[in-house]
């Protein structure tokens, strides 16, 4: 079925929701497991429709949050269905973990989740489906016009390898160190329609664009669009979905934040957009991903190189008075904590592989800290 | 012409061997073929046809050869089935424990009932209603891992077989001695008994023990550690067997700790693999040749009332706590089926009761073995059902 586009909602400015793929994964070994339909089932019971979604394959879900404005009130959400989805994978002796790939599950042996989108999307794309079996976080912040989420997306590609960089947490992929710190995004890179919106700038333009595509047979929606970040149009929001879901809910709020203060930044400041940022954002995409905080980042407008972290710790002190206004400088202060350690997910994931020697062990630690227990 | 063999030739045991893989793999194969029954019933019915009531190709005796490797196949299985016992799971599902304490007493309240009712002596009757109540773990394995099956009922089958096994194990220990009632004075039962339950848990314990401090040595190394449990298993048979106790409740026992004991968790989630279907093959043809229907045809009434009845008990067991344990009808009716499957479990317990008393009601092992013989045929195809109608199993792995 051929969806138009619809008209773009208003919402209200800079109020932001999640969304977190999760995986499920056995308590013995540890690898994923195909529990996700019956799962649902038993969350349907006791969470609100809408909480909780199917994904492309049955060992994956995924946490949506409601509209928020503050860290607290969404940190407060995200925990409380973190602790359902706790209490009812306990119930059915299964676990639940974050990190953007599973590190030794094998993706010919995952099953497409029978619904009709999902088959169609395996139909269309054959083995990419079920490798697709990766995890990533979505953020969305609301705009108040169109044209401010077309402007946000390109003002923001900027910063996207900032976020890669921050949220990396797949360092392990098909039972091998990749060396990147999130391999997720390679994964991504083979589908046709993924990488960055065209530089429309005017809704109407963009319109025009997606009615193109949907005549040409390229699309047949606006999900048809894999971009690392994408207007919403029944939302009323842009979507960031560049980063790999954190290993705790905190972490993914923090992030959430993070995009929050820089959009509201970005919409006050309006600095000048230039095309020439798309020079190098493939580059700076790759090195974010391969080599995590520890990245050179390609300024095509200073014609300078920059360290990814110092880029982050300069962007935090100009967030800061914006954080205050939104009440986030504390995961402020978590990002910016991050970026002068030079510590993300995925330092930790490799910490602990080393420690205990065997990827079984790391994804019980994920499911873990996941829970917020202490780390055995 | 000295360096001809003599003839005819004798055919060692190597042959034998071989002979049994390959035939066991042939039947497999056929059977898949027909897209209807799983590899198992092909193993067994080469099993069948091989043995003294097809053509009488091998014996049990020419078998007995072979019996090393049926032990260890067990020995491995019971490890494996002990492994599925984790008492956090338990814990967090509260409606888990009834089921199974339910079904497995149900299953030997109805089983002892009817056969009480047919008029055989309580012991008998007891110790039958004791095999009845274990499920086969090697069927549910099998089954499971040839049609790929995973999800929430394979997750429980292997639970409730375990539990079930368990009830069966120690009811099985602590009964059998009585059986020597009439020759042996009360205190020296109870002392056997005593003997027989603490020893094997206590020998499983040390198995466990020496395990975990050898795993100090190989670390996790996957490798390492399939060798480190082959190695404890055949040691706890072995030693099992020279101590006079149950190698079936020793491996249990270092199963079940290896799971709930490991607290640092030096012990790897070890598949055993090529291994476990080689001997999976083995074990299946060499316990189809002790297959005897001979029961169905001296006692169908009874035979068929004992089947029913086991059935029946495994399902209301679980139906009436599949609420409490959050299941769909659907899931309920399909766990029910799961737990059929009375195989090589059940074979061993009956050959141990005659090797144990060979006086032993002879028309009950009859019915016993008949019944045993019907669900091995008919376990395997049930569990392939259930799993397929709970869209567990992949199609195109079958």
């Amino acid at each position: 079925m051929i969806d138009t586009l619809v008209p773009f909602k208003k919402s209200e400015s800079l109020t932001i929701g999640i969304e977190l793929e999760l995986q499920l994964v056995d308590l013995h070994h540890f690898n994923l497991v195909m529990e996700a339909k019956d799962f649902l089932r038993r969350l349907s019971e006791v969470l609100h429709t809408g909480a909780i979604k199917p994904e492309i394959t049955q060992s994956m879900i995924e946490l949506n949050s409601s509209v928020h404005s503050s860290y607290t009130a969404l940190l407060n959400e995200v925990t409380i269905l973190r602790n359902a989805l706790v209490e009812e994978a306990d119930q059915t002796h299964i676990g639940i973990c974050g990190g953007g790939a599973h590190p030794f599950q094998k993706w010919r042996e995952q099953r497409i989740f029978q619904i009709e989108r999902f088959a169609s999307f395996s139909e269309q794309y054959g083995y990419l489906a079920k490798q697709f079996t990766v995890f990533g976080q979505h953020i969305h912040i609301g705009c108040v016009s169109a044209d401010d989420a077309l402007y946000l997306c390109h003002a923001m590609a900027r910063y996207l390898p900032q976020f890669i960089a921050l949220s990396a947490a797949s360092p392990f992929h098909q039972d091998v160190d990749t060396s990147f710190d999130c391999s997720r995004l390679a994964v991504i890179s083979a589908f046709p329609l993924n990488g960055t919106p065209p530089w429309i700038l005017s809704w109407k333009k963009f319109e025009t664009y997606f009615e193109k595509m949907v005549k040409l047979g390229i699309i047949k929606s606006m999900k048809d669009f894999y971009w690392d970040i994408r207007p919403k149009p029944e939302f009323g929001t842009i979507e960031l979905r560049i980063c790999d879901t954190p290993l705790t809910v905190k972490k993914a709020v923090e992030l959430a934040v993070y995009a929050q203060a820089l959009a509201c930044w970005l919409l006050d400041k309006r600095p000048t957009l230039s095309r020439d940022i798309y020079l190098t954002y493939l580059v700076n995409r790759f090195r974010a991903a391969r080599y995590g905080l520890e990245a050179i980042l390609i300024d095509p407008i200073q014609q300078t190189t920059i360290p990814i972290a110092d880029d982050i710790i300069n962007t935090c002190d100009q967030l800061e008075s914006y954080a205050a206004n939104l009440g986030s400088q504390n995961a402020l202060g978590q990002i910016y904590g991050m970026a002068t350690e030079r510590k993300n997910d995925a330092t930790w994931l490799r910490q602990r592989c080393a420690d205990l020697n065997s990827l079984n062990d790391v994804v019980r630690s994920q499911t873990e800290i996941w829970r917020c227990k202490e780390i055995s | 012409m000295h360096f001809l063999p003599h003839f005819p030739i004798h055919f060692n045991p190597i042959v034998l061997f071989g002979l049994t893989l390959l035939l066991g793999l042939l039947g497999g194969e056929i059977a898949k073929a027909t897209r209807l029954l799983p590899r198992i019933s092909g193993y067994i019915a080469v099993g069948f046809l091989v043995g003294p009531n097809g053509f009488n190709i091998a014996t049990p005796s020419a078998l007995a050869d072979a019996s090393f490797f049926v032990d260890i196949a067990l020995g491995l299985i019971l490890f494996d089935l002990g492994r599925h016992l984790d008492f956090s799971w338990l814990r967090h599902d509260r409606g888990l424990l009834p089921m199974a304490i339910t079904e497995s007493c149900f299953t030997f309240s109805l089983v002892f009932a009817i056969l009480h009712l047919f008029k055989f002596p309580w012991l008998p009757s007891a110790l039958a209603a004791t095999i009845a109540t274990a499920t086969s773990p090697a069927v549910v394995m099998m089954v499971a891992h040839d049609i790929s099956s995973e999800g929430p009922i394979t997750r429980r089958t292997m639970m409730l077989t375990s539990l079930n096994n368990l009830f069966s194990l120690i009811l099985f220990t602590i009964l059998l001695p009585v059986t020597h009632v009439k020759s042996s004075t009360p205190q020296i039962i109870s002392e056997h008994i005593t003997y027989r339950l603490l020893g094997s848990v206590i020998l499983g314990l040390i198995i466990f023990i020496i395990t975990i401090c050898l795993s100090r040595l190989t670390g996790k190394n996957k490798e390492s550690q399939f060798i480190l449990f082959v190695g404890a298993v055949a040691l706890g048979i072995g030693l099992a067997i020279s101590l006079n106790l149950s190698t079936m409740l020793t491996l249990f026992t270092f199963g079940v700790a290896a799971r709930n004991l490991d607290r640092n968790h030096r012990l790897t989630e070890v598949a055993f693999g090529w291994l476990a279907r080689l001997f999976f093959v083995l074990l299946f043809v060499v316990t189809g040749v002790y297959l005897k229907f001979q029961g169905l045809w001296q006692a169908t009434w009874i035979v068929l009332a004992f089947l029913f009845v086991k059935i029946l008990a495994k399902m209301i067991g679980v139906l009436i706590f599949s609420g409490a344990s959050r299941l769909t009808k659907q899931q309920a009716l399909a766990l029910g089926f799961t737990l059929a499957p009375m195989a090589e479990l059940a074979i061993g317990m009956s050959n141990r009761l005659v090797y144990f008393n060979p006086n032993f009601s002879h028309q009950l092992l009859t019915i016993i073995t008949a019944a045993v013989a019907i669900l091995y045929i008919l376990g395997p195809i049930a569990v392939q059902i259930a799993f397929i109608k709970t869209g567990e199993a992949t199609v195109e792995s079958r």
